[in-house]
C-alpha cells in the first residue's frame, strides 16, 4: 500500500512528465520569415506536376508561387492561412495538400467516416441475425413487417447522422478552413473593387459613382483615378445647372484635376479631362491644347481618346494663326 | 437474382460515370474556362515592357485589354501566334480596338525580342519578374489568354492556344453585352 509521501512523489512525477510531454510536443509556430515561407509552401501542391509540394518542386509555376508566398510573408499583412487561401483562390482547391473542410472538398473528410459507420452497423446487424438464427432453443419473437421497416429507418437515419457528425468532427479537427473563402470566390472588397464599381455605375448612375469615388478618397485621398473621375463627373452633372453652380463646379474640378496631375504627372485621363473642361467650360483654347497634347503623348485608353480626338482637331482649327 | 442484378448494374453505372468524368476533365484547351477572378475587378498590375516603358493596368481602364501569357519555347504559344497577329491587325483598325499585351512567362527579354522579330507582332510585351502576374491570375501553364473590359473587370479566361477567330468571336460577344 502506498504511503501518503509516495503518493505525493508519484503525483509530482506524473505532472512533471505531463508538462515535459506538453512542452516537447507543443507547436511554437514558425520562428522566422523563412520558417513561415517553408511552412506555407509545404501546404501547397505544385500546380503543374504530380505529388510534389511547391516547397520541393523546381517547376517554373512552383518557383513563381514560392516567390509570391515570400513576398506576402515579407509584407506581413496576411496570416499563413490567408496566404494559402490567396494561392488556392487563384489556382483552385486542388493545390491544397490538405483538403478544405468546406464545399465538395469536405466529402473527403466526411465519406470515410460515413463508410466506417455504415460498415460497423452492417456487421452488427449481420452478427445479430446469426445469433437470432442460432438461438433455436428459445422461441424468438418475430417482429411484424411495419416494426422491421421502422427499425430499418431508424437504423439508416442513425447511421447517416453519426457518420456525418463524425465526418464533420474530423474535418473540423484536420481540414483546412481558409479565411478568405466565400461562396463567390473570396475576392476582397478593396479599393480596386470600389473603383471598378464606380466605373460601372459612372455613365448611368452619376450620383452613385460620385459617392463610390468619395468612399475611395476617404481612405486614400491621393487616389488619382478617384480624384480625376469624381471631378469629371461633378463637372458633367453641373452643366445642367445655373451659371453660379457651374462656376463653382468648374473651380473645384480644375483644382482636383490639377492635384491628380501633380500626384501622377503620367496619368493621361486627368490631362485629357482638364483640357476638355478648360476649353468647354473655361473657354481657354491655348491651355486646353497644352493639356490635350500632353494627354495624347501619354497614350490614353480608348474611351478617353474617343473624347479627345475631335476636340484636338477643333483646337488646332481655332488656334491656327 | 433480381437484387444481385440491380447491384451489378449500379456498380457498372458508377464505374461508367467515373470514367466519363475522367475523360471529360482531361485538359481541353483553347476554350473559355472558369476562374474566381471572372466578374471581379482585375488585380493591380504594375510592371515594365521589354522596352522599359512603365505599364499600369489601372491606367488602361477605358480600353478592352487582352493579356496573353507567353513563352517563346512553348509549342502551343508558337502555334497560336498567327491567330494573335490576325486579331491584333483586325483590332488596330477599330476606334475601340482592343489593346493586346504579351505577358512574358519565365523567359528572357532577348529570346522574346528574337521571337517577335522573326514572327512579327508589334504589341507591347510585359515583363513578369518572379512570375508575380502569373500567380495573381492563377496561370500555371502557358499559353493563357485573359480579357479585361473597359471598366476594369475580368471577363474571360482562355486556357491553351487560341484558335483562329476565337478571340474575335469572344470579344464581339462581350462588346455586345457591354453595349459598346
Amino acid at each position: 500500500m502506498l504511503t501518503r509521501r509516495r503518493l505525493v512523489w508519484v503525483a509530482i512525477i506524473v505532472v512533471a512528465a505531463g508538462l515535459l510531454a506538453f512542452g516537447a510536443g507543443r507547436d511554437t509556430g514558425p520562428l522566422t520569415q523563412q520558417d513561415r515561407i517553408d511552412t506555407i509552401t509545404k501546404r501547397i501542391a505544385c500546380p503543374t506536376c504530380d505529388g510534389e509540394s511547391i516547397y520541393v518542386s523546381r517547376a517554373s509555376a512552383s518557383q513563381s508561387i514560392r516567390a509570391e508566398v515570400a513576398r506576402q510573408v515579407g509584407d506581413g499583412v496576411r496570416t499563413d492561412d490567408e496566404v494559402v487561401a490567396y494561392i488556392a483562390d487563384r489556382f483552385g482547391g486542388e493545390v491544397l495538400l490538405l483538403p478544405r473542410a468546406t464545399g465538395v472538398d469536405a466529402l473527403i473528410w466526411v465519406l470515410p467516416v460515413v463508410l466506417t459507420v455504415v460498415l460497423v452497423m452492417a456487421l452488427w446487424l449481420a452478427f445479430r441475425r446469426w445469433r437470432l438464427a442460432s438461438a433455436t432453443t428459445t422461441p424468438v419473437q418475430v417482429a411484424s413487417p411495419s416494426q422491421r421497416r421502422r427499425s430499418l429507418a431508424i437504423g439508416v437515419v442513425l447511421t447517416v447522422v453519426v457518420g456525418v457528425a463524425g465526418g464533420v468532427l474530423v474535418a473540423r479537427q484536420a481540414g483546412q478552413r481558409l479565411p478568405l473563402e466565400t461562396s463567390t470566390g473570396g475576392i476582397e472588397d478593396s479599393t480596386a473593387s470600389i473603383l471598378a464599381q464606380a466605373r460601372l455605375a459612372g455613365p448611368s448612375d452619376v450620383k452613385t459613382a460620385i459617392e463610390l469615388y468619395s468612399r475611395v478618397l476617404e481612405t486614400d485621398p491621393d487616389n488619382v483615378e478617384a480624384l480625376t473621375y469624381r471631378a469629371w463627373l461633378v463637372m458633367l452633372s453641373a452643366r445642367q445647372f445655373d451659371e453660379a453652380l457651374r462656376a463653382q463646379a468648374f473651380a473645384s474640378t480644375v483644382t482636383a484635376l490639377g492635384r491628380a496631375i501633380q500626384i501622377d504627372p503620367e496619368y493621361p485621363d486627368a490631362m485629357c479631362f482638364l483640357g476638355i473642361v478648360v476649353y468647354r467650360d473655361g473657354g481657354d483654347a491655348a491651355s486646353a491644347k497644352e493639356f490635350v497634347d500632353r494627354c495624347i503623348e501619354r497614350d490614353p485608353p480608348v474611351q478617353v481618346r474617343g473624347l479627345i480626338d475631335a476636340l484636338a482637331k477643333e483646337l488646332d482649327a481655332e488656334l491656327k494663326p | 437474382m433480381k437484387s444481385a442484378k440491380i447491384g451489378t448494374l449500379s456498380v457498372a453505372v458508377v464505374v461508367a460515370a467515373f470514367i466519363a468524368v475522367l475523360l471529360v476533365s482531361d485538359g481541353e484547351t483553347g476554350v473559355a474556362v472558369s476562374s474566381p477572378l471572372l466578374g471581379q475587378p482585375a488585380p493591380a498590375i504594375q510592371t515594365t515592357t521589354i522596352d522599359d516603358a512603365p505599364f499600369d493596368l489601372a491606367r488602361r481602364k477605358g480600353s478592352w485589354v487582352v493579356f496573353n501569357f507567353f513563352n517563346s519555347t512553348c509549342v502551343p504559344c508558337i502555334a497560336e501566334h498567327p491567330s494573335l497577329i490576325r486579331f491584333a491587325e483586325g483590332e488596330s483598325g477599330r476606334p475601340d480596338g482592343v489593346e493586346l499585351y504579351t505577358v512574358i512567362n519565365d523567359d528572357a527579354d532577348d529570346a522574346v525580342r528574337n521571337f517577335f522579330a522573326t514572327n512579327d507582332g508589334d504589341w507591347p510585351k510585359l515583363r513578369d519578374n518572379d512570375g508575380a502576374i502569373a500567380v495573381t491570375f492563377g496561370v500555371a501553364k502557358v499559353p493563357e489568354t485573359w480579357i479585361i473590359d473597359p471598366n476594369g473587370f475580368v471577363r474571360l479566361r482562355i486556357l491553351g492556344a487560341v484558335a483562329d477567330g476565337v478571340l474575335e468571336e469572344q470579344i464581339a460577344k462581350l462588346r455586345a453585352t457591354e453595349g459598346s
